[in-house]
């Protein structure tokens, strides 16, 4: 009988033996190695044992009977120490024994974040039973707190199953978005939805500092200065292959011990399988191609051929009551298109990546009923034209007629709920317009409260309006924000308020977006909503804005960059002047140019020198103009009555002091200020957004002009007496057109919609409203006045200032 | 090893009954009650109007009813109950929406050996408290209970609130939660089975069956996932979870296990919509002869099946 040596008693050597028992039990005396002082076991599911869902025993693969029965000698508890591969000889820490052949299964082990601390006690990774064992002995402490480092899949059943056994968990992640490999945007918000209503706190783009303790852990030190208290620390960041033995061997090892589709390794009498080995590039981390390496090396090593190819794979998370599943490639790309399909009342998020009508990838939350189907399809590279239509509602749906939406909600029953929040049935609707001749959706909001709160079902509630009263049936002329959605511009911030929604993901989810993550339209307005409705809560997506405001200058039309340094209210002095020479001076800046707004440009600056010229600006006090931004840029000034002699008020002053104290602030529109000094109006403060003239009798307020593509005057808001009363006014004016513009929709254009008499109503004659709109002015820019220019020389978004090809995006704005 | 395992044990619940709708009382519609002959042939005989006995305050009051005093309650079948030895009840209502589908009720027997724990857990201040429970002679960890709260995730109660789906524990005494483990262990409880009870409004009602070795509530436990986001629109269910005493674990992590609506036992519960007590029926697995299987709602919809048998 042939000598078998196999190293590693995991799950892939242990579906080996298996098939090879079963296939020949006489062919090979086995003799298996494993460091664990156990034989094998289901060590995926680990993670139900340490939360209590499944015992230690109920895991077991193999017991002391299976091994005994196959004649297996075991060497449990005992490392390997070498491989003589000229005696043909495994070295284990009690002796060798020789082999004809050698099957290396030594796995993986786990990644460690290399940060201080890392080898306190009470730091754990998870990967065997010992770790799951620490861990809940961990547990037992009284209030005992747990950090899981890496929002994987691993860290996700870590933090889960601690939680169940009565921890306070905090997960801390690196990426945007809880498994961002298996997810898209959409998904790991519902999935970190799900965690956090286990109790479980989750902190995104977050970055491990240091684990902090003295005898043992106490806490993790996070990059942005935060601390989170610790009594466990796990990492579950990622796998290592494990490969050191099979290198020291000499055996070829890439990133893994490298194998040929037979599963053999540079040695011809030695073979690996498992995690720690690397096909055509490809390495393993999940169980499925390890059951088929498995399968392919019994044969192997019975002599029979067979290949070992990679298939697409698919991802489950064991976490009772989350269902996901994840395969293919989900990624955006030309030629590709998403068909998506949301359902916010139970969670629900679909989407099918298709490409040259084949399923090419899916992404599902909540609803996983036909996962199987989908990953068939994606396997098998089918063609999905005939089925293009209602291939998102799954394989039920499949060989009958296209579904119309209408038809579905005609089946409705009578009694079937409509509006949730108001519990309006579909047949008090039809009623109410059967009865009372209602034609307009405002009627049946009026008559009946559907749609009336919350108004994700105000589609259904149309359908309903179109089947009673057909072409009768006037709906509602507001276009929709972009193709992603049916909604217009108010009703989505409206619904951004009244929901509570605080992130992008969560905006497209619960308002039941057509897409996965929105289009180049919708992501910067909704990035901007929630900018203005949530100073505090609201982490700003700079991947939302366009590229001007990603890199905080001016693109050009040659590719090169603009740079304005703000001037308040347009003065300057000597020492700021010589430092603009220096900047151009040093770094061969091409052209230097006064702006309309009283600032100085220098033009064509490389994307990659940025950082270096707003440090040598920042040293002599200059912060960003914003000349790029959706937010106040300018304030223009004349001299006022310090040197004019027609001047009623110090304009210049008030203009420093209005941009000093508005800067910063983020609108939907750019916004331009102006103060003359003197009905002269020398600042030209009657075409700008807003403007001040002053007259003898104190400062009189317009707002609402224009002098770019449209050219208009503007409206005279009120006359108020004190520099004070100028700049709570303005304020509050802007935040009311701050809370109510649509983005990319300027003052004028605004003011206009709802009306100049309700601005002057709500800003010159409600001080309470007035107050209000004030103080969340204040409020939010506590958070708003960071020099970004200051943020970027320390290193923020560095990524987006290495040098490279740019491509400037279709629109171009001017600087000023 | 089966010889042991089967010999005959003091179970913790001496009847399991159901009770449904007829007309505006509710009747008795299977049971089983083991050699309670006299109890059997009362409890046929009687029906409850909505808030009356102990099925009619389940209905009436929407809300799981531990009664742990027959006397001078509102018990109907004080009496009887005393004669059979029965001294303790739960009643659990079975909602499909607002629409109440059936009662199940168990009785207990109280001596100083039985242990185990059948205990209603409500949500107040976002907290799970206990609002009453059952636990035989496992006094101490009674009190245990009493004095324990458990947030969303923590727990078994806990994990079932915030997943909203019945959950299978094993090796309590082992801790899944720290205050009430060490007691479990020391009460013998060894399997844990929680369960959301769906009712109309917007209460949370969370049940959980603590199983002992020495008196066992059920010696195999199976949870059935029949949520259409896990099966589609076929009226179908998955084995989620099981142990067994007899066979080990139930699951498999490679081979799902399907059944249909009227297929077997599990299959009559799935098309029936309705909680079945089953005694020496087909289907019901070698070396057990009864069996409980009881839909759990979400909604309207028939989300999971969970059995016990004995």
């Amino acid at each position: 009988m042939k000598r078998l040596v196999v190293i590693g008693a995991g799950m892939a050597s242990g579906r080996m033996l298996e098939h090879l028992f079963e296939a020949d039990p006489d062919a090979f005396q086995v003799t298996l190695f494993n460091a664990e002082p156990r034989g094998n076991y289901n060590r995926i599911m680990l993670s139900p044992v340490l939360s209590g869902e499944k015992s230690y025993e109920e895991i077991v693969t193999h017991d002391d009977d299976w091994y005994a029965g196959n004649n297996v000698t075991c060497r449990f508890g005992e490392r390997v120490t070498g491989i003589d591969r000229e005696r043909r000889v495994v070295c284990g820490e009690h002796g060798e024994v020789a082999y004809d052949k050698l099957v290396i299964a030594t796995g993986s082990s786990p990644f460690i974040i290399p940060v201080e601390g890392r080898d306190l006690p009470g730091v754990v990774s998870y990967r065997d039973l010992d770790d799951t064992n620490a861990m809940i002995d961990a547990t037992g402490l009284p209030n005992a707190r747990a950090v899981v480092i890496g929002g994987g899949l691993l860290g996700l059943e870590a933090a889960a199953g601690l939680r169940l056994r009565g921890m306070e968990v905090t997960i801390i992640h690196l990426a945007g978005h809880l498994m961002e490999r298996q997810l898209d945007e959409a998904a790991g918000y519902l999935l970190q939805k799900d965690i956090e209503n286990r109790g479980i706190r989750v902190i995104t783009r977050a970055s491990t500092k240091a684990i902090l303790g003295k005898s043992r852990v106490e806490g993790v030190a996070l990059e942005d200065g935060s601390v989170i208290p610790a009594d466990l620390v796990v990492m579950a960041v990622g796998i290592r292959p494990s490969a050191q033995l099979a290198k020291d061997t000499g055996l070829e090892v890439g990133r893994a011990i490298t194998v040929n589709a037979s599963m053999q390794t540079s040695d011809p009498d030695i073979y690996a399988v498992g995690e720690c080995v690397e096909f055509e590039g490809t390495l393993f981390g999940l169980v499925a191609p390890l059951y088929d390496q498995a399968k392919v090396l019994a044969k192997e090593l019975l002599g029979e051929g067979d290949a070992f190819v990679v298939k697409e794979l698919s991802t489950k998370l064991k976490v009772t009551g989350c269902d996901l599943f994840s395969a293919g490639d989900f990624a955006e790309g030309e030629g590709r298109e998403d068909i998506v399909f949301r359902d916010p009342a139970r969670g629900v998020y679909r989407r099918l990546v298709i490409e040259r009508n084949r399923l090419v990838g899916a992404v599902m939350y909540g609803d996983t009923a036909d996962s199987n189907w989908f990953f068939g399809l994606i396997r098998d590279g089918e063609d999905i034209a005939e089925m293009r239509e209602t291939l998102i509602f799954g394989q039920s749906y499949q060989g009958g007629a296209p579904l119309d939406p209408t038809a579905a909600v005609a089946a409705l029953p009578d009694d079937a709920e409509i509006c949730g929040c108001n519990g309006v049935c579909k047949g008090t609707i039809v009623e109410a317009v059967s009865t009372k001749g209602l034609t307009t959706l405002d009627d049946v909001r009026a008559h009946t409260k559907a749609s009336a709160s919350c108004g994700t079902c105000t589609g259904l509630v149309e359908k309903l309006m179109v089947l009673t009263l057909g072409d009768a049936f006037e709906a509602a002329a507001v276009p929709p924000m972009c193709k992603c959605t049916d909604l217009g511009h108010d009703e989505v911030r409206r619904l951004i308020k009244t929901k509570e929604l605080k992130t992008i993901p969560a905006v497209m989810q619960e308002l039941e977006w057509k897409t996965s993550c929105g289009c180049a339209k919708c992501r910067p307005a909704l990035n901007y909503y929630l900018v203005s409705d949530w100073p505090e809560e609201y982490a700003d997506d700079y991947q939302s804005r366009f590229i001007n405001e990603r890199v905080h200058a001016n693109i050009q039309k040659d590719g090169t960059y603009s740079v304005v340094p703000r001037m308040w209210g347009g003065q300057t002095t000597s020492a700021e002047l010589r430092a603009i020479a220096d900047v151009v001076d040093k770094f061969n800046i091409p052209s230097v140019k006064c702006t309309g707004g009283q600032r100085i440009d220098m033009l064509g600056v490389k994307k990659e020198d940025l950082p270096a010229i707003w440090a040598d600006l920042g040293k002599a006090g200059f912060v960003s103009g914003h000349a790029y931004a959706k937010g106040l840029r300018t304030v223009k000034t004349c001299v006022g009555s310090d040197w004019c002699r027609f001047g009623t008020q110090d304009s210049t002053g008030l203009g420093v002091r209005l941009e000093k104290f508005m800067w910063g602030s983020w609108t939907p529109a750019k916004v331009k200020l102006a103060v003359s000094g003197c009905p002269r109006n020398c600042a030209e403060a009657t075409c700008k957004d807003v403007g001040v003239v002053c007259v003898d009798s104190g400062y009189e307020i317009h707002y609402a002009g224009a002098a770019g593509l449209d050219i208009k005057g503007t409206e005279v808001l009120g006359l108020v007496k004190t520099e004070d009363e100028a700049v709570e006014y303005i304020s509050a004016l802007v935040q009311m057109y701050r809370e109510q513009g649509h983005y990319l929709e300027r003052i004028y254009k605004w003011a206009k919609r709802i009306g100049y008499d309700e601005v002057r109503r709500q800003i010159m004659e409600d001080a309470e409203a007035r107050k209000a709109y004030f103080d969340r002015f204040v409020f939010s820019q506590k958070f708003a006045q960071v020099d970004p220019w200051s943020e970027r020389v320390s290193g923020k978004d560095k990524h987006e200032f290495k040098p490279m090809a740019s491509f400037p995006e279709s629109k171009v704005e001017a600087a000023e | 090893m089966d010889a042991v395992l089967d010999k005959p044990v003091n179970t913790f619940i001496e009847v399991t009954e159901v009770w449904v709708p007829d007309g505006d009382r509710l009747v008795l519609d299977s049971g089983n009650y083991g050699t309670l002959k006299e109890f059997a042939t009362i409890s046929g005989q009687e029906s409850f109007a909505k808030g009356e006995g102990l099925p009619g305050k389940a209905w009436g009051e929407a809300r799981p009813v531990v009664l742990k005093e027959f006397d001078g309650s509102y018990f109907k079948r004080t009496e009887a109950a005393k004669a059979a030895g029965l001294t303790s009840a739960v009643a659990v209502p079975v909602f499909s929406g607002d629409t109440l589908k059936a009662v199940l009720v168990v009785l207990c027997a109280d001596d100083d050996v039985r242990t185990g724990a059948i205990e209603v857990w409500t949500e107040k201040d976002d907290l799970l408290m206990l609002e009453d429970g059952y636990y035989g002679a496992a006094k101490h960890f009674e009190w245990v209970s009493q004095h324990t709260h458990f947030p969303r995730g923590q727990g078994l109660p806990g994990g079932v609130w915030a997943a909203n789906t019945p959950m299978l524990m094993r090796d309590l005494g082992s801790g899944y939660r720290f205050i009430r483990s060490d007691s479990a262990g020391k009460a013998g409880l060894t399997t844990g089975l929680g369960l959301p009870v769906s009712v109309p409004g917007d209460k949370t009602y969370v049940l959980t069956l603590l199983s002992a070795r020495g008196t066992p509530i059920a010696r195999r436990f199976e949870l059935w996932d029949a949520r259409s986001a896990k099966v589609g629109s076929a009226n179908d269910a998955v084995l989620a979870d099981g142990i067994c005493t007899r066979e080990g674990p139930l699951w498999n992590d490679e081979k799902e296990r399907r059944v249909s609506a009227w297929q077997g036992l599990i299959g009559k519960v799935l098309g029936s919509g309705m909680p079945i007590v089953e005694r020496d029926a087909p289907g019901i697995p070698a070396g057990y002869s009864m069996m409980v299987g009881l839909p759990i709602y979400q909604g309207v919809e028939l989300a999971h099946i969970v059995a016990w048998y004995l």
